[in-house]
């Protein structure tokens, strides 16, 4: 019922660009016409076949015996086509398989290859709808329709050459319905969609309706108005089926236009059949076989017409897909994340940012200008600044989420880019500014830059940050898993697991972005101590709107105020 | 709760037989058509098939009309069923919502439930109708097989029923099911999480591990696909070879009975179409049961929905509630809402008095809010007595001691419709002065002025879209409207300036005029402006000390 209304498009079988791009695409479409030529030929050899046995004994009173070789024939072709068919559809199942996943590794390493810059401008959650459902509509795409497609393309064509060999007649009735097959279903399909368009939409936003009704039930339940709202869902459920068989009136038509088609198929071509027969100018067994051939050149034609909207669905997911994975890499990233291997001690050394010069698209002025920074190994530098002054992006610059448009920056003397990507972000652990929890295990989450850390550690570092008596009270220890973007903490909890899991990995600089923001000032002060043997002799490089949770640090850079930063000139 | 009363049964029952009427349609087209030209094969004049031929053109044009109206009746009853599943739904989670679902909120499993819901549909529109059809089809072929010939009604009978029957059962029984949608469930939630938590993944060096589960995912799934996929092939396969068998034998029978003058010899030619007619609707049959899995799992996942027990009934005789505004008072309460779990509230004694002021503070996890469940009844209490106005809340009525109540929570749900529908919920009869004054008490008066039609501006997906703030203001603004004399605001100001929250805090005290109210915050600054402050932690009350 929440399909969008199929869009008006020229209807084929594959798209050329689409076929070019998806590796897989066209040798599924070669093995479903191959299939669909065969199943032709073998419904030619039914047909002809049963034909000679109705023929032989309607004419001939012919004994058993003398048509039970073409009975046989009758019964192997049957099942000949149904192996066929079975077959093709395997085949086009594996291939679809093979296809969807391949294009959901490519699409997901490339959108985390283009970094959270990129998915920072992306809407949120329509690349994750595209990477599941829209690869689900790809598959029954690939699966589904494409063979039936085929199917529509060559059978009817092979099965009319075949008629137009036996009887000129009939096939002038069927050539004539079959052309009308297009025309009716471009006719209705382009009614329909030009009456429905509006109504999805009010359905959409009905479905939506009941779907708020069930999430505000507590808010109407605390207002005593649980009654109103059943007789919202009523009325906005009752709406929906109004709407939608008026909807469904009009999308129907083409279905309807497509049985009377392939009913008169049949029809006419029966009494073209009968009346030659009658006037002697066919045999019988010619006749037969016709009459036998005439449904099975409409049969492909309904069902490709049933799954027409599978074919809308899968090419704009495809196209989609292909859009993603047309967005050009940032320099010095290795394509598909298979760069050399990444050392598992990154080397320690100055870490230096040089008049780096950062600017966002569609902003007025640039994020950072000719910033320079010099951090030596073992110190601690504490970042401040108004909000909006810049400090979250030299954090990013330095995890390479963003590529500066001007300026180097290096570690030890080697620049970035002379590392690909994951290479240079070896060297570093972060504490983001909102950190994301995983729908994993508490563990799970610790061991995130730390893959082999004992369960001591893990233990360890939650104490250091102060949550050993969340862990007390967590049933499953360790074990116990967080639920999405970890849904069973309070905010403070979870900033505190980001931070130990940023402490926990062993990298040589710790970037902390505002680590104290949902932490009360107790706390804080509770924590400096305990985190000290986890710093160890790191370099940690702390961003916040003053010098925090360390007591003390070596330098402290005051980025301006966002009035301060020279205004981009514009040439 | 399938078979409810007020399930469209007339309507389900119109829909079959029109189904019915097509699949006839097809078989007297077919068997009129072989009739036809079996006829005028031996040449016997116009006349005599003249008859047969209209028939045939009048089932051609019949086929189409009645298909047409099959899809559109079927259709209608399965949403008026819908229709009646979803108020189910509505009403089965309105006494459970929010406690007792509380961990089914988590997982998204309410979203779940109303997919459930919708795929419910589908019992009629792709199990029962196709199946029901497809069996009066077979039947009605096969009669017309055995009103020709009487021997070969067994022909085409027996393998139509094996074709039925064990491709049916081998799809019935077929596993994977349940593992598929879990592991297309947990791929998506994979997804979204890989998706979201990108910068960490990448910084952390963690992203290749991610999506190799991601494919091991998917992989498991295309296993299982294809498992599917082969069962079809196979389940086809077996259909195949019934209707070869079946079309053998058949014709076989014909022939023999033609060459014995038991049996008109036009009759030949009827035999073979009718039975390739007839088992035209069987291959829909195997779809239709693998439907019906996914309808079973969603049910019974309904089923499960209705086993949540009810945590809060009705007494038998409620009890009134006083006029005026009540006192409220908590003594000794404890809440747990599990026999696992440790007490959300442990022993808590607070009083309210009428037109007091009350904060309550504490970390959060620290049972703040699981005095507001209590107080709204959304859960029992363990221990201790909560009195609202001196009765026993479990002597009130639940929806008594709510009205009792008006409560802006974090969770506080703006609905499709205007800034003023939304307000209007809390009191219905609102005048415009009211109205006002708690837009002003909420400082949102600027705000709803500077909107395109100020309190008549949707709100939401075709409106205005709310910010976190606005969206808190407006709801208290619309519990200070509500008619409800104790006032519970929790975390009113979280995500406002330090400056705007004061103002908001001492507007609305100031608005609640002779009320009480029960401030849930964790700033220090606004516990000032009440009279007593509760501080909780781990459940108990560690300020003011007893």
């Amino acid at each position: 019922m929440s399909a969008p209304p199929p869009r008006p498009s020229r209807p084929r079988l594959v798209d050329p660009e689409l076929a070019a791009r998806v590796p897989g695409l066209r040798r599924v479409a070669v093995v479903s016409l191959t299939v669909g030529a065969l199943s032709a030929v073998l419904v030619v050899v039914q047909a002809v076949a049963l034909a000679h046995v109705v023929s032989r004994s309607l004419l001939q009173h012919a004994p058993l015996g003398a048509v039970v070789p073409a009975i046989v024939v009758v019964g192997l072709a049957v099942l000949a086509r149904a192996a066929l068919h079975g077959a093709g559809d395997l085949s086009a199942h594996g291939a679809a398989a093979r296809v969807v996943a391949r294009l959901r590794g490519q699409l997901l390493r490339h959108a985390l290859t283009l970094g959270p810059a990129w998915l920072a401008g992306e809407r949120p959650g329509e690349l994750s709808l595209t990477a599941t459902r829209g690869l689900r509509s790809l598959h029954t795409y690939f699966a589904r329709y494409l063979p039936q497609a085929a199917a529509a393309a060559v059978i009817p064509a092979v099965l009319l050459v075949w008629v137009a060999t036996q009887d000129w007649l009939s096939f002038a009735v069927a050539i004539a319905l079959v052309i009308a097959v297009p025309l009716t279903m471009v006719y209705f399909g382009r009614e329909a969609t030009r009456r429905s368009e509006r109504q999805w939409r009010r359905l959409g936003s009905l479905a939506g309706r009941f779907l708020q009704l069930i999430d505000g039930l507590p808010t109407l339940r605390a207002f005593v108005r649980e009654a109103q709202g059943r007789r919202e869902v009523a009325a906005a459920t009752e709406g929906v089926r109004t709407a939608t068989m008026r909807t469904l009136r009009v999308a129907f038509l083409s279905a309807l236009a497509m049985d009377m088609i392939a009913g008169f198929g049949v029809g006419f071509v029966a009494m073209v059949l009968g009346l030659r027969l009658l006037w002697g100018e066919l045999s019988l067994q010619t006749a037969m076989a016709v009459l036998l051939v005439a449904p099975e050149i409409f049969i492909p034609l309904r069902r490709a017409g049933a799954e027409f909207h599978a074919s809308t669905e899968g090419q704009a997911a495809a196209a989609r897909v292909l859009e993603v994975l047309g967005t050009p890499m940032p320099s010095g990233t290795a394509p598909d994340g298979s760069g050399p291997p990444v050392p598992a001690r990154p080397a320690v050394g100055t870490l230096a940012m040089d008049a780096v010069r950062v600017e966002y698209e569609h902003r007025g002025r640039p994020a950072l200008v000719s910033f320079s920074l010099q951090v030596d190994p073992g110190a601690r530098v504490a970042l401040t600044g108004p909000s909006g002054s810049g400090k979250s992006t030299v954090l990013s610059t330095l995890l390479r989420f963003v590529e500066p448009d001007a300026g180097t920056l290096s570690i030890g003397g080697r620049t970035s880019a002379e590392q690909t990507a994951a290479e240079w972000r070896s060297h570093f652990s972060w504490l983001p500014q909102r950190p994301h929890l995983f729908n994993a295990t508490m563990a799970d989450n610790l061991r995130l830059g730390a893959p082999d850390a004992p369960d001591d550690d893990l233990l360890a570092v939650l104490g250091a940050v102060g949550l050993s008596e969340l862990m007390a009270n967590l049933a499953g220890g360790l074990q116990t898993p967080l639920g999405h973007d970890g849904l069973t903490l309070s905010s403070g909890e979870r900033q505190r697991v980001a931070l130990a899991r940023a402490l926990l990995c062993p990298a040589p600089i710790l970037l902390l972005d505002e680590p104290t923001a949902s932490l009360d000032p107790p706390t804080v002060t509770r924590l400096a101590p305990a985190l000290e043997p986890w710093l160890g002799g790191r370099t940690v490089v702390v961003a916040a709107h003053e010098p925090v949770l360390l007591p003390r640090f070596d330098t402290v850079v005051a980025l301006p105020g966002a009035a301060a930063v020279p205004l981009a000139v514009s040439p | 709760m399938l078979a409810e009363p007020g399930t469209p049964y007339a309507r389900l029952a119109l829909a079959g037989l029109l189904g019915l009427a097509a699949a006839a349609a097809t078989i007297g087209l077919l068997a009129g058509s072989g009739y036809v030209v079996g006829r005028a094969a031996l040449r016997p004049g116009l006349n005599a098939i003249v008859g047969i031929l209209a028939a045939v053109e009048v089932l051609a044009f019949l086929r189409g009309p009645l298909r047409y109206e099959e899809r559109l009746v079927g259709h209608d009853a399965a949403l008026r069923a819908l229709a009646r599943w979803r108020v189910w739904l509505y009403d089965c989670l309105t006494p459970r919502v929010p406690a007792a679902l509380a961990g089914w909120r988590s997982g998204d499993l309410l979203g779940r439930a109303i997919d459930d819901v919708d795929a419910l549909q589908d019992l009629y529109l792709r199990t029962l109708l196709p199946v029901a059809i497809a069996v009066g089809a077979c039947a009605i072929g096969t009669a017309a097989v055995g009103f020709i010939l009487p021997w070969a009604a067994l022909g085409l009978g027996i393998p139509l029923v094996v074709a039925l029957v064990v491709p049916a059962a081998l799809t019935w029984r077929r596993r994977g099911d349940e593992e598929m949608a879990a592991l297309s469930g947990t791929l998506t939630a994979q997804v979204v999480d890989a998706l979201q938590g990108a910068p960490e993944l990448l910084a952390f060096g963690a992203d290749d591990a991610a999506l190799r589960d991601v494919e091991a995912l998917g992989r498991r799934s295309d296993m299982l696909e294809q498992h599917h996929a082969r069962l079809a092939a196979l389940a086809a396969l077996v259909i195949a070879g019934c209707l070869a068998v079946a079309l053998a034998v058949v014709l076989a029978l014909g022939v023999d009975a033609v060459h014995g003058h038991h049996l008109g010899q036009v009759m030949v030619a009827v035999l073979p179409l009718t039975v390739l007619a007839t088992f035209e609707m069987v291959p829909g049959v195997p779809p239709a049961v693998a439907r019906s899995l996914a309808v079973r799992a969603s049910a019974d996942r309904l089923f499960a929905l209705e086993d949540v027990e009810v945590p809060v009934h009705d007494p038998a005789r409620p009890a009134r509630l006083g006029p005026g505004v009540p006192e409220v008072s908590f003594e000794d309460v404890s809440v747990r809402y599990g026999p696992g779990l440790p007490r959300a509230v442990d022993g808590v004694s607070l009083s309210l008095p009428p037109g007091g002021r009350v904060a309550v503070t504490g970390s959060s996890g620290a049972g703040k809010s699981s005095l507001v469940t209590a107080l709204l009844r959304f859960w029992p209490l363990e221990s201790g007595t909560l009195s609202l106005g001196g009765v026993d809340v479990e002597l009130l009525a639940p929806h008594d001691a709510r009205a009792a109540c008006a409560l802006a929570d974090q969770r506080a749900q703006m609905f499709a419709g205007t800034v003023r529908s939304n307000l209007l919920l809390a009191r219905p009869d609102a005048g415009e002065e009211e109205v006002a004054r708690a837009l002003r008490a909420a400082r949102l008066d600027a705000w709803v002025a500077a909107l395109p039609a100020g309190l008549d501006t949707p709100v939401g997906e075709d409106g205005v879209a709310l910010s976190g703030g606005e969206r808190r203001r407006l709801a208290v603004a619309r519990a200070l409207l509500a008619p409800g004399p104790v006032v519970i605001l929790d975390e009113p100001t979280s995500g406002l300036d330090l400056q705007l929250a004061d103002e908001l805090l001492q507007g609305v005290l100031a608005a609640a005029g002779d009320r009480s109210v029960l401030v849930i915050t964790h700033r220090a600054a606004e516990t000032e402006r009440c009279d007593v402050t509760v501080a909780l932690e781990a459940g108990r009350v560690v300020l003011p000390q007893a």
